[in-house]
């Protein structure tokens, strides 16, 4: 009995002592809590952005996106292009090593291009491989890569092309390879991945570009942003790379801490969608094309515009913290968004000046207007993702604003599957609240306004104007970046001109870190990314 | 006239009727349950090759062979190439080439298929989250029993009173309130005590000593199973109270107390064993759905169990998932009813001759 209770007491004591204890550890641990979780770490699978950032962190490639929007070379040393733009010469530096002590030679970048482009069940690594008619290593660790046709964006073709070690991945089905391993060359290596719960990733010291100057960093899941906000607030992480606007003051008024609001690594795009698909237009297999008249107009869309008062907006979705949109390219797409353009001021004299001008008068004094021709009332339907959480509140204010100016509106949200039949390439709408995610090239955006794009169904609104779609063809191909530029500006103003979509608002990234615990990060640039490599390489711990 | 021979005989014979009759009811549902589980996410629109991938850029190859990889490329059953949209197909097709064929054979072997998401076997996804609810919702039904037990006889022998009236007002407000809503601000309480609201376990601790580790999931473990205990606490309670109440006003404890027997022999032997059988069968019954975890706690504190990989499988369309999930689920709710159908007919003899 004695014996019993003695062992009792010592394992109470050591228990206690365990609790007291602590983390043994000593190490720089920086501690960033996200609302999701990577679904795979074979990179050509993936599909979620919290997947990307861990490769941004675990792997390296030719280029670096750089956070205004710019590359720069990080894999290769030169890159060197022959005078007809299809031939590029990229000499790899010599210095680079894989996790595990394996060189990273031009052998490994090539035989990552060709996985991505030769395996069929990657959705969209292989996209990035369209233009490469071959890639080859060259004894003297160069890559050089022959493409079809001269495109003008190599760089952001070769960004997410992240180099795998081929004495890894060449005895593996690329598919299947769940990859949990994860060796890379990158500035951080894998060390535990849990999913659903967290990512442990430890410092690579020997990077032979940027070091990071912290031992560890911990991305652990909160399933729910109430959690995420509290738990930067109580110093359980340091920083969080999300959270709801409607804490922003509350965390703002936090001490030992910074709330941050910045256009998104990745661009993301909120749009008021007008179907305006033409009879002539209308796709011959799968279009329906029931949309109003009335948009086909572009006073109507016009009217439209003046009557959205995006400030209002942004103050009740985001709480002020947004920027208002002009088109569907996002400021998120740094040097390609044309900042110039001046947006339809919020005007409801305007507006109704407008439609009455063109003679949508309301002719039976019920408050909605109707068609010149007196046959329909601008009834418009309005659709948008059950999925969305913005979507609701979006809805009810556009039908508070347009009626301000004889407009009617049915809301209704929809099922996304049944959304996206209904949208395109059917046009069986009139209007949906939908959105777009970018690459960091305007090319995918640009696109979807073409005419090309309306039987495909990446066309959302019909739109259809050739000189817009010529310099579409033009901008693909100029190799000067000024001169490209300069093309996808104008193309903008020619889309802000036509009213093909009213922009309320381009979706801000809010994130937040503590100022007691590291000290360093990167919070000037155009773009927002605190868990992006170029963050956490340089912070340090706060003395 | 039947033999006498018979009479003792018959009770055994009754309870193993009764018995089989259980199991092969149970048995039967389970079928239904596969059966509906197959056919319930292939009438649901949408393309589940698409549904983990939401991009317009996809290509009709990609498509494909997603399609071939997930072997939605195979008919649906014979005369069924698809059933959203209906598409008839041939009749006279090898039955063990579709996909209804394919997926019971799978289930019989133990696979759920490959999660649309997470591109790695559900069954493997699901085993980990399994453990950690049973955790996480064991030690919240053993403590909500437990407690709700001992107030409830404490409720119902000190029958108005104001021990009776405090213990019956909190638990109908327990009872009553928002899983989700306690759960919130048990949160914002806990941690600001410097309790942990995330997670199992501290990220990057496999390292650590056991011991260490065991106090790390013990100090993530509290606040969702406070919020769980609370929750069942209220139920168990009123139920107890009111079940006992019952009892006590019956003839036989009054005979009892005449007896001259002190209040712990009344209960102990004479009323709980009567006022116990309700209980138990709600017990059985929310053993049942504990699989399914408490899908609100779990997504409150980030719980890693089943609760949240439903909650992220219906985000995400990712049907394999849930279609695993709801099976484990069935399962477990059969067996649990099963097991209170056979406990309450050893503790009440009623039961059995019906």
């Amino acid at each position: 009995m004695y014996v019993r209770k003695v062992f009792a007491i010592a394992l109470l004591l050591s228990l206690f002592a365990a609790a007291c204890g602590g983390a043994p550890a000593e190490n720089a641990v920086v501690r960033i809590g996200w609302a999701g979780s990577p679904d795979t770490l074979n990179p050509g699978m993936a599909v979620l952005a919290e997947a990307y950032t861990i490769y941004e962190l675990v792997y390296d490639s030719i280029y670096d996106l750089n956070l205004d929007g710019t590359f720069s070379l990080s894999l290769a040393e030169s890159a060197e292009v022959s005078d007809d733009h299809l031939v590029w010469t990229f000499k790899i530096r010599d210095d680079v090593v894989f996790h595990d002590g394996q060189p990273l030679t031009a052998e490994d970048i090539a035989f990552s291009i060709g996985l991505y482009q030769n395996t069929e069940d990657y959705p969209w690594m292989g996209d990035y491989t369209d233009y490469f008619a071959s890639y080859e290593a060259t004894e003297n660790n160069e890559l050089v890569i022959t493409l079809t046709d001269p495109i003008p964006n190599i760089e952001s073709q070769l960004v997410f092309l992240y180099v795998l070690p081929k004495h890894i991945w060449e005895s593996e089905d690329p598919a299947e390879f769940t990859n949990l391993e994860m060796i890379g060359s990158g500035p951080f290596k894998m060390v535990e991945y849990s999913q659903g719960e967290f990512v442990h990733l430890a410092a690579n010291k020997d990077h032979f570009a940027t070091p990071p100057k912290v031992d560890e960093v911990v991305f652990q899941t909160f399933e729910n942003l109430d959690a995420l906000v509290q738990a930067v607030k109580t110093g359980q992480v340091d920083m969080i790379t999300e959270m709801p606007a409607t804490a922003v003051a509350a965390l703002q008024a936090e001490e030992n801490m910074e709330v941050i609001v910045g256009a998104p690594f990745a661009p993301v795009v909120t749009d008021i969608i007008f179907n305006q698909c033409l009879p002539e237009n209308c796709p011959a297999e799968d279009g329906i094309c029931t949309g109003h008249p009335a948009l086909l107009d572009r006073n109507v869309r016009l009217a439209l515009a003046h009557a959205t008062d995006k400030q209002k907006i942004i103050d009740v979705i985001f709480l002020g913290s947004a920027s208002p949109g002009t088109t569907l390219i996002p400021d998120g797409l740094g040097v390609w968004y044309n900042d110039s353009l001046t947006d339809y001021a919020y005007d409801l004299t305007l507006a109704n000046q407008i439609l009455d001008d063109a003679g949508y008068l309301d002719t039976d004094s019920d408050g909605v207007r109707e068609m010149p021709d007196g046959s329909l009332p601008l009834t418009f339907r309005v659709n948008w993702p059950s999925d969305s959480v913005d979507g609701p509140r979006l809805a009810e204010l556009l039908s508070e604003l347009w009626s301000d100016v004889g407009v009617d509106l049915e809301l209704q949200a929809m099922d996304p599957d049944t959304l996206t039949s209904a949208c395109c390439p059917a046009f069986d709408f009139d209007i949906i609240l939908w959105g777009w995610g970018s690459d960091p090239d305007p090319s995918l955006l640009l696109s979807v306004m073409t005419t090309e794009e309306i039987p495909t169904g990446s066309s959302e609104t019909g739109y259809s104007n050739p000189t817009y779609d010529a310099l579409y063809v033009q901008q693909g191909t100029e190799p000067d970046f000024e001169t490209r530029k300069d093309l996808v500006w104008q193309m903008q103003e020619i889309v802000h001109e036509d009213v093909v979509y009213v922009i309320p608002y381009y979706d801000p990234s809010i994130q937040a870190y503590r100022t007691d615990r590291f000290t360093g990060w990167v919070i000037d640039q155009p773009k927002l990314e605190l868990s992006d490599p170029t963050s956490l390489v340089v912070i340090e711990p706060v003395e | 006239m039947p033999p006498p021979i018979f009479l003792n005989k018959e009770p055994m014979l009754n309870r193993y009727r009764f018995l089989l009759k259980k199991i092969g009811w149970s048995i039967l549902t389970i079928i239904f349950v596969i059966i509906l589980n197959f056919f319930l996410f292939r009438v649901l629109p949408g393309d589940p090759a698409r549904a983990g991938v939401h991009d317009p850029r996809l290509d009709r190859e990609t498509i494909e062979a997603l399609r071939v990889r997930y072997g939605l490329d195979k008919p649906v059953i014979n005369c069924f190439e698809s059933l959203n949209p209906i598409k008839l197909g041939s009749c006279w097709i090898n039955p063990a080439d579709t996909q209804f064929f394919i997926y019971v054979r799978n289930l019989l072997l133990g696979e759920f298929g490959t999660s649309y998401a997470y591109k790695i076997p559900v069954a493997n996804m699901l085993v980990g989250r399994l453990w950690n609810t049973l955790l996480l919702i064991g030690v919240g039904q053993v403590l909500a029993i437990v407690l709700g037990v001992i107030l409830g006889i404490l409720a119902a022998w000190k029958a108005r009173t104001a021990i009776d009236y405090t213990a019956l007002l909190s638990s109908l407000l327990a009872w009553s309130l928002p899983t989700f809503w306690l759960g919130i601000i048990l949160l914002f309480w806990g941690s600001s005590h410097g309790l942990p609201i995330g997670g199992k376990a501290t990220a990057g601790t496999s390292s650590w000593p056991l011991m260490q580790q065991g106090v790390d999931i013990l100090r993530h473990m509290f606040l969702p199973t406070l919020t769980y205990t609370i929750i069942f606490l209220g139920e168990y309670m009123l139920i107890m109270r009111s079940s006992l109440l019952e009892v006590l006003s019956e003839d036989y404890i009054l005979t009892a107390k005449a007896k001259g027997l002190n209040t712990f022999q009344i209960l102990k032997d004479h009323a709980l064993k009567n006022a116990m059988l309700p209980l138990v069968t709600v017990i059985a019954i929310n053993l049942g759905f504990t699989v399914a975890g408490a899908v609100q706690i779990e997504t409150v504190f980030s719980w890693p169990g089943l609760g949240g990989a439903i909650f992220n499988a219906v985000g995400q369309r990712d049907f394999p998932v849930l279609q695993g999930v709801f099976f484990l689920v069935a399962i477990s709710v059969i067996f649990a009813n099963l097991v209170a159908d056979l406990m309450y007919s050893y503790l009440d003899p009623r039961v059995r001759s019906e």
